[in-house]
């Protein structure tokens, strides 16, 4: 057919032309880790940007996890701080002064050598430019260099959780003394890390082993981060073989994969806790009883095996039962007959309407909403569900409009994290406006004390006082679930989530 | 049937001849009988658009009779008896929160049809109304209107769409709005197209220099023989609109859970389609039902109110 | 132009009546004031409207689209950044459709009612009806998954990997093509029915012009004008980005740059997205309206 046939070689033509250009991504081994000893890892989404102090997306975290060292980091196993960069260190009497000893021998990316200046300039850079993570350094008054190998931190009151203030994930890492003047940190990478910054595109981020990392080179040559949304397309690149390791796994798909032998699965508890909240600004919410009841008319239990399959820990206070600081506190037993005196004697005539937020950026908390609608219809509670995209979620949240909502905190380290911003009285978190000032004394006296039992004690009184207020409707604790390769080794899968390949050998 | 029925013709028109159309003539010929019944007669002796009329009739009456058919509510959640494969219990399965799936598509249907109708009709009332001025007016009228009109259209559907609900929140009714919004440039555009065709015609001439007002002729006139290609054109829009309501609901914009719109389903049922695959499966085919009966009735429609082929078939007929 | 300017005024508009704080969405959840307003106020956001329109606007003219809020790219580099994967699914699409619907659409015009012709219409209804989503999962889960054929996704540029680059465009150009092919086919059939009884081809006809010529001559000529227009809008839509099959595919394209910019409420990208789309989809128009002339020679005159 003459006249389609100019028509075709056309569309051929302008395919190809299109096809050739673009593209300076290293597509290590196309098709799975062919020659090279590469780690392709999916993971379900792209980084927003590569500068540690100014994004805030877990997605970023997962490549400058293995990019970036800061001065100290959490166990894999128990996530007690370790040293890093920094060898020892000591605090003075008053606890207003923390010495640190910095690490011989380290070296970034480009050769130069650590010390310092290094540090000093990191953490002057988000103290002074206001990024994000300069809330973390609210009670640091200077940081100084004593010497190339020894930087002095003073605070204006003592501080007993500076070291997860400082080095519970990259966002605070140590960049080369003016890095941000030789370097578009949006982009690339000088870090102590194990692995160098090769190159980021729209469909992976690729990177190299750095062979002087001070800890050791790597086992593998390099890691590719591949962006793959699609659960059932990452899962089916694992068991392909197209990648070797993804984190990209529905709660639904642990079971059929736990069977599976071309593909290992593991679990472990997680730091995060999921929760309800409801706002003291629109009655009957706040009022205790109302609070309570609901509190009573909901079943954990159900709720974590609907939406999570089990792989969710029921949990009445914020800390996860591993922890030190976990405290065994369940009040709310299933109850609906008192929930619904609890109502009455509220004065709450049924049926009571109660808006419930949830956002798509976690599915699985749309359905757990549902499992709680359900639940909560049997109480007189008409639920009506609103499920908002992250950004209209987060304004409403801001401007108070919003009669309950349902969301989490993740990445949690140490119990003033768990507790304080969220429901201190004018906490800069505590959206739904509790107030109690017993609850803040505690608070005040949890963030200077530095005996852990006694940091406890303190924790636990007000954790108590808190579940029974119903600040927070907590829910539960949702365990990291993560998938790879058989025959993978040297990877630890870990409750803050940081991936780290630094030992990892490939099958 | 969705479209509006057609009038008959009124007065005769000078120089028309004879009416009583026995003879396949030029393409403004009145048929004798009523257009309508003329049409329904046609479409009934084309067996898949009579076909799909009558699955269409029988899901419209699903969706009036949807309490009393559905053997369980919509959100009756049972975590123990989740993702059970179909049985005699469940017909269709139970999705993840133990709800019945057959339930859940036949009450599905409601929330999805409507959206789809209440679309088509905001886009069938404000676009016609459009193509009709544009066409009819002409000029600086024309050129303003469809300016406009182009502006929407170089809008990608999909973003606008989403813009729209991000605007004014997610929801069915929103849902509607968007979807309507977006195929308000089509209706225009159809309807400006064909009013053009129809403006220069003997009758409507000759009416306007007998006097006859402008709102007269707009509606007895030009409207309703401008109106076959809008009624096909609609019945394909009510197929997008059901398809856009289940993509939009897919990327989480649309119905609001546990609404069980059957796009919301399709996409809960997505992470579920390797281990259980009723739950995408049966809204899926829902919609790809009712999108193909749509299709086919807008087809079957095309075929018979198009004049040319109208008069080909009337007159083969005999 | 005057559509052009329209547009930009409501993109602009449009999307800053979306709610949605994108300082607030960058900075995550634990942030102090300080933090918000140095970032807000270094991302020109705290401006008045009218001012960051025409900022904009003033840009966009010299073809600078702005910096990307989220990443600190400019505009400009994150869409020719994924300009070659979108391209390369579009006009591969394109060719999947026109593939199927210029043989079937003609072949059941010539012989309408016949098996092919019904054969074609059940194609072409079902290309139409079926979610396209849908569809790309279930192509994943079989030919990547059970058959394991296909890789399951991605993006691999030609130069790099010929085969690589071949096998991830089968699945989702079929998808797209698939549902493309299905629209076209029923103009191809409806506008080849109309010239072969219009009124010239039976002169043709009479004249005394072997079939052949007076089908590929006459015929196809008439029935190319619609199948120009279609096809221009298929690949004006192709080339907006296929939302859903991007993400189903981990297809790196303008689609998916345009979903996570609405969702990261990343105004300059979004805005320098959709007006990307509003030039092409002129540009195409404008191709249509030329090869129209050349093609028909009444309209030349």
């Amino acid at each position: 057919m003459r006249a389609t046939r100019p028509l075709a070689l056309a569309a051929v033509g302008t395919l190809a032309l299109s096809a050739c250009g673009g593209g300076e991504s290293v597509d290590t081994g196309g098709g799975g880790g062919g020659g090279e000893d590469t780690l392709v890892a999916a993971v379900s989404a792209q980084p927003d940007q590569l500068d540690p102090h100014v994004t805030t997306a877990y997605a970023s975290f997962q490549v400058l996890e293995n990019v970036y060292d800061t001065l100290v980091v959490p166990d894999p196993e128990d996530l007690t701080m370790q040293p890093s960069l920094a060898t020892e260190w000591e605090t003075s009497e008053d606890g207003l002064e923390w010495r640190f000893t910095l690490r011989d021998g380290v070296t970034f990316h480009d050769g130069s050598e650590f010390d310092s200046a290094d540090v000093v300039y990191s953490y002057n850079r988000i103290i002074d430019e206001e990024l994000s993570n300069s809330f973390r350094f609210q009670n640091v008054e200077s940081v100084e260099a004593d010497g190339a190998d020894t930087v002095v931190i003073t605070l204006s009151q003592p501080t007993p959780n500076l070291l997860e203030r400082i080095g519970s994930f990259k966002g605070m890492a140590i960049l080369p003394e003016n890095a941000a003047e030789d370097l578009d940190l949006t982009t690339e990478a000088n870090g102590t890390g194990p692995f160098q910054l090769e190159s980021s595109d729209a469909s992976s981020t690729v990177l190299t082993a750095y062979e002087d990392y001070w800890d050791g080179a790597p086992s593998v040559d390099g890691v590719e981060f591949r962006y793959i949304t699609e659960p059932a397309a990452a899962l089916t690149a694992l068991q392909n073989g197209e990648v070797q390791w993804t984190d990209n796994v529905p709660p639904q798909r642990i079971e059929s994969l736990g069977g599976d032998d071309s593909v290992q699965l593991e679990t472990t508890p997680s730091v995060d806790y999921w929760y309800m909240s409801m706002n003291y600004d629109r009655p009957p919410f706040d009022n205790r009883d109302v609070r309570r009841a609901i509190s009573f008319a909901l079943d954990r239990e159900e709720i974590a095996e609907a939406a999570w399959f089990g792989a969710a820990e029921p949990n009445q206070t914020a800390i996860p039962e591993d922890s030190f600081f976990h405290l065994d506190y369940s009040p709310f037993e299933r109850d609906p007959e008192q929930a619904r005196q609890l109502l009455q004697q509220a004065g709450v005539t049924t049926p009571l309407t109660m808006g419930l937020m949830v956002t798509d950026e976690y599915p699985e908390t749309v359905t757990a909403a549902q499992v709680i609608a359900s639940q909560l219809d049997e109480v007189g509670i008409d639920v009506q569900i609103e499920q908002l995209d992250f950004a209209t979620w987060l304004d409403r949240q801001g401007a108070g409009e919003y009669d309950a909502f349902y969301l989490g905190w993740l990445g949690n380290l140490d119990p003033a994290a768990y507790y304080q911003e969220q429901h201190q009285t004018d906490g800069p978190n505590n959206y739904q406006g509790y107030s109690n000032p017993q609850v803040d004394e505690l608070l005040q006296q949890g963030a200077t004390e530095t005996d852990d039992d006694a940091r406890k004690e303190i924790y636990d009184q007000a954790a108590t006082i808190i579940v029974d207020d119903v600040s927070y409707l907590y829910l539960y604790n949702p365990d990291v679930v993560q998938a790879w390769a058989p025959g993978l080794s040297g990877y630890q899968i870990r409750a803050d989530k940081a991936i780290n390949f630094e030992n990892v050998e490939l099958p | 049937m969705t479209g509006a029925p057609v009038p008959p013709p009124d007065a005769p028109v000078a120089g028309q001849g004879d009416a009583k159309g026995t003879s396949p003539g030029p393409t403004t010929l009145r048929p004798a009988r009523p257009r309508w019944r003329e049409t329904l007669g046609l479409l009934a002796r084309n067996p898949t658009a009579a076909v799909a009329s009558l699955v269409l009739i029988g899901i419209v009456l699903m969706t009036i009779f949807d309490e009393t058919l559905a053997p369980q509510g919509p959100s009756e959640v049972s975590v123990e008896d989740r993702l059970q494969s179909p049985s005699w219990a469940h017909p269709f399965g139970t999705d993840d929160l133990g709800r019945d799936i057959l339930s859940r598509v036949i009450l599905g249907a409601g929330v999805s049809l409507r959206v789809g109708f209440l679309a088509v009709g905001i886009a069938l009332v404000i676009g016609t109304l459009i193509g009709l001025l544009a066409g009819y007016y002409g000029r600086w009228v024309d050129d303003v209107l469809m300016r406009v009109m182009d502006m929407l259209f170089a809008f990608p559907a999909v973003l606008l769409a989403i813009a729209i609900l991000a605007v004014r929140g997610a929801g069915s009714g929103n849902t509607a709005l968007a979807i309507g919004i977006v195929y308000i440039p089509i209706f225009a555009r159809v309807t400006r197209a064909s009013v053009l065709g129809v403006r220069e015609e003997v009758y409507v001439r000759a009416s306007r220099s007998v006097g006859a007002s402008d709102f007269r002729l707009l509606t007895r006139h030009v409207l309703p023989n401008a109106a076959p290609p809008i009624i096909v054109q609609t019945s394909i829009s009510l197929a997008f609109a059901v398809l856009a309501e289940a993509a939009l609901s897919f990327l989480g914009l649309g119905t609001q859970p546990p609404n069980p719109s059957w796009g919301l389903m399709l996409a809960e049922g997505r992470g579920f389609i390797d281990i259980a695959w009723w739950l995408a499966f049966f809204p899926g085919m829902a919609i790809f039902l009712t999108v193909l009966c749509f299709n086919l009735l807008g087809d079957g429609l095309r075929d018979v109110l198009d004049p040319r082929q109208r008069t080909l078939m009337a007159g083969s007929g005999r | 132009m005057v559509v052009l300017a329209g547009v930009s005024v409501i993109v602009f508009a449009l999307v800053h009546l979306v709610p949605g704080d994108p300082v607030r969405l960058a900075l995550g959840t634990r942030f102090s004031q300080e933090t918000y307003d140095t970032l807000r106020e270094r991302s020109g956001l705290d401006l008045p409207l009218v001012q960051q329109f025409f900022t904009w606007l003033g840009g966009a003219v010299t073809g600078d689209l702005g910096v990307s809020f989220r990443s600190g790219d400019t505009v400009t580099a994150l869409i020719a950044e994924r300009l070659p994967a979108t391209l390369t699914l579009a006009f591969a699409s394109i060719l999947v459709a026109l593939l199927i619907a210029i043989p079937l659409g003609t072949i059941s015009a010539l012989r309408p009612r016949s098996i092919i012709d019904r054969f074609a219409t059940v194609v072409s209804q079902f290309g139409i009806s079926v979610p396209d989503f849908w569809m790309a999962i279930v192509l994943i889960l079989v030919f990547a998954g059970t058959l394991g054929w296909l890789p399951s996704g991605g993006y691999v540029p030609l130069g790099e990997d010929p085969l690589g680059w071949l096998q991830r465009l089968v699945m989702p150009a079929v998808v797209t093509g698939t549902v493309s092919g299905a629209v076209i086919t029923r103009f191809v059939r409806s506008s080849v029915l109309e010239a072969i009884g219009a009124d010239h081809v039976r002169t043709a006809q009479a004249k005394g012009l072997p079939a052949r010529q007076v089908f590929t001559w006459h015929v196809l000529r008439n029935a190319l004008l619609p199948l120009v227009t279609v096809t221009g809008v298929q690949l004006a839509y192709l080339l907006s980005g296929v939302v859903v099959v991007e993400i189903v595919f981990s297809w790196p394209g303008l689609g998916q740059l345009a979903l996570q910019s609405v969702q990261a409420r990343d105004y300059p990208v979004l805005q320098g997205a959709i007006l990307l789309f509003a030039v092409v989809f002129l540009i195409i128009n404008l191709v249509v309206d030329l090869l129209y002339t050349a093609i028909d020679p009444r309209i030349r005159r």
